[in-house]
């Protein structure tokens, strides 16, 4: 093959690429203009409009909002903007970590829960809870705080027992992964055996969801998440050459235990920064790569900013379910966010799968 | 000859009969009419137990039940609670003592402490227990299931437990006074206006949920002259929208005071501090109020008191 014949195949599909990543911004910014639109207060979209744009300076007076109630106001821009903005994050940082678990691991399964993070975050949250204890901590709450600690100590638990001399063999790490993971949340048991009155502020902590989040908390865990996302990045061909084999990998140039560190460690600190607020909210970062891979490919240069969008557009749209669902019924009730995802993207993924029938991860 | 016999045999069988008749009717005029109490007593399950003297050992695997038998004073045939017990005495201290036995946790109660024990009755609740009593019955234990729906409910129960534990008169005494409690608290709410009022179960960052008109504390809030504002939902327990409360707006706002962070102006101040809850009426009229959640959430004698304060919470000015 000539050099131009690779330089314009090559082009050809950078700008493939970015045509996607440009579909799929579209599509996120659509999916979040209607979520704004959804839920059990009924504002019109010129109220919100009006409420937004209230709050961009040099437009503010322009705008005449005298006939918006402070309740409709409040409703956007406290309640349904942040929680908005945190399903985008949530939903970015667990697919975008689904990734990286996947391409290391190089196994299908991996997720979250592999290297003990999500077990971890549960049993910090839970001490968090019985300590009885609610001091604020750089304006976090303890929950948060406990939950992102616990996530990362699992995380270097995990780690550092899984090394073998100067390597860290990637059995070793999923078996010793899968162990503490189950020890952990055996902790997480006694102590909901032991919490009595408590019992459900853990019970409900551990369904998931981000009804409540705040601004301070969305501030909190976007530097994660945005650094964690942008550095995986970088480590994209890294990826590419580990799925061949470490050997392989190693000799064409990759460093490969320095690699793999690196990309556990921001992985782990995503998904921390994401389940420090809104618990365990399951099935996006293992579903979303392999939905990912199933329309786009396995290369992880398109797959990491892919599956980083379409886990933002995917959780988006399952708390909008999780919050019309029973509006026609005149209910203020709300589905855990956590259930919707596990609810549609089970079938909706197996329907994927039997119809691309030779996939395989 | 024939009809002769058949005379005297008829005969023979009303006699006997009659005489048998007489036999029973005075052992019934005879006997403590508490006794007869302890026939067919009929718990919140539709179960029919029947006990055949005053039970002696009273095995409590309910902190409303231990309260039930203390206010009516058969506190001390009570051998064994569940390690959640405190009210009307510090049961934990008396288990640390040796005073009490404690059969664990309230959700999964020890059955093997629970028979070594050999009660003559125990007390249970539904929901959660409901394999723990199948389990007891079936070892033979008398077993009344006490899952009342109301406030009469609570009252029955109070009965029902005074008639198992021959404390029928003092069960009717104290299920008098408490009804006139209500009607006094009734008959002051009565042409007021209802204000809507909240009630917290929990609220995180990830999730809120509150009691709908299926929870028995609506019913609570309404005898005491307010409006659960989420009372059209027609379930108990459930986790709701803010934005809904939010539209709604509360007047009153009423939390447990327990599993809510130290001090009780901290919990108020933290509530004023959640996202958009400054443009409700209760919390721009600093009408934010914790209770006890032991009286509030336990079918017992106390619920009384929930309703007492509840009233002060949603009318200060009645009260």
């Amino acid at each position: 093959m000539s050099t131009d014949k690779v330089e314009s195949t090559f082009f050809r599909r950078t700008s493939r690429w970015k045509l996607i990543v440009l579909l799929l911004i579209i599509a996120l910014i659509i999916t979040v203009i209607v979520s704004l639109n959804v839920g059990y207060a009924q504002i019109p979209f010129l109220d919100i409009l009006s409420i937004i744009g209230k709050q961009i300076p040099g437009l503010n007076s322009l705008i005449n909002s005298s006939s918006i109630s402070a309740q409709n106001s409040a409703i956007i821009l406290q309640i349904r903007m942040p929680r908005i903005l945190a399903g985008v994050l949530v939903g970015a940082a667990l697919a975008a970590a689904g990734v990286l678990y996947q391409g290391v691991f190089k196994n299908p399964m991996a997720d979250s829960y592999v290297l003990g993070v999500s077990a971890g975050a549960a049993v910090g949250a839970s001490v968090a809870i019985l300590s009885g204890l609610s001091f604020a901590f750089f304006g976090l709450r303890l929950i948060q705080v406990a939950a992102f600690v616990g996530a990362v100590s699992a995380m270097f638990l995990v780690y550092n027992m899984s090394r073998v001399g100067s390597r860290v063999p990637v059995a070793t790490l999923l078996l010793c992964g899968i162990a503490v993971n189950f020890f952990l949340f055996a902790v997480v048991g006694l102590l909901e055996v032991v919490a009595g009155d408590e019992l459900h502020s853990i019970v409900f902590w551990l369904i998931g969801g981000f009804s409540n989040v705040l601004w301070k908390d969305i501030w909190a865990i976007v530097p994660f998440i945005v650094i964690g996302i942008v550095g995986a990045y970088f480590y994209a061909r890294d990826l590419n050459l580990l799925a061949m084999g470490e050997e392989t990998a190693h000799n064409l140039g990759v460093n490969v235990e320095r690699s793999k560190q690196i990309l556990l460690v921001l992985a782990s600190l995503i998904t921390a920064a994401a389940v420090s607020i809104c618990g365990l909210v399951g099935f996006v970062g293992l579903m979303i790569p392999h939905l990912t891979r199933l329309l786009i490919g396995p290369d992880h240069r398109i797959l990491l900013p892919t599956s980083t969008i379409i886990g933002a557009i995917f959780l988006l749209i399952c708390d909008d379910i999780a919050r019309v669902v029973a509006t026609p019924f005149a209910s203020t009730l709300e589905l855990p966010v956590g259930i919707i995802t596990m609810l549609f993207g089970g079938p909706f993924f197996i329907f994927l799968l039997k119809r691309k029938k030779g996939y395989a991860a | 000859m024939n009809k002769k016999y058949l005379i005297t045999a008829v005969a023979l069988i009303v006699i006997i009969a009659a005489a048998a008749f007489v036999y029973i009717y005075y052992q019934s005029q005879t006997t403590d009419p508490g006794l007869a109490a302890l026939q067919n007593l009929v718990d919140d399950h539709g179960d029919k137990t029947t006990l055949t003297a005053y039970p002696n050992k009273i095995v409590s695997v309910a902190p409303s039940a231990t309260e039930i038998l203390y206010a009516i004073g058969a506190g001390d045939k009570v051998v064994a609670v569940t390690d959640y017990d405190d009210y009307p005495y510090d049961f934990s201290a008396w288990i640390a003592a040796g005073n009490m036995t404690s059969i664990g946790d309230f959700t999964n109660p020890n059955l093997e402490v629970i028979t070594s024990l050999d009660p003559d009755l125990i007390l249970a609740s539904g929901g959660v227990q409901k394999q723990s009593v199948d389990t007891l019955r079936n070892l033979g234990y008398k077993v009344l299931v006490l899952d009342p729906t109301s406030v009469a409910g609570i009252l029955e129960n109070i009965e029902l437990v005074g008639n198992a534990t021959g404390k029928s008169a003092e069960a009717k005494t104290l299920v008098d006074s408490l009804t006139s409690r209500i009607n006094a608290v009734t008959e002051a709410v009565a042409n007021a206006d209802k204000p809507n009022v909240y009630y917290e179960v929990y609220y995180e960052s990830t999730s809120s949920w509150t009691i709908g008109a299926k929870a028995w504390q609506n019913e609570l809030i309404d005898l005491a002259g307010g409006t659960n504002i989420f009372g059209d939902q027609q379930i108990d327990y459930y986790q709701y929208q803010v934005e809904a409360l939010i539209s709604r707006n509360p007047d009153v706002i009423v939390l447990p005071a327990s599993g809510m962070g130290t001090g009780t102006q901290a919990t108020i101040d933290a509530v004023k501090a959640r996202p958009g809850w400054d443009t409700m009426n209760a919390v721009q009229n600093d009408r934010i109020y914790q209770i006890n959640p032991n009286i509030i959430e336990r079918a017992g004698p106390r619920v009384v008191d929930a309703i007492e304060q509840l009233a002060q919470f949603i009318h200060p000015e009645l009260f």
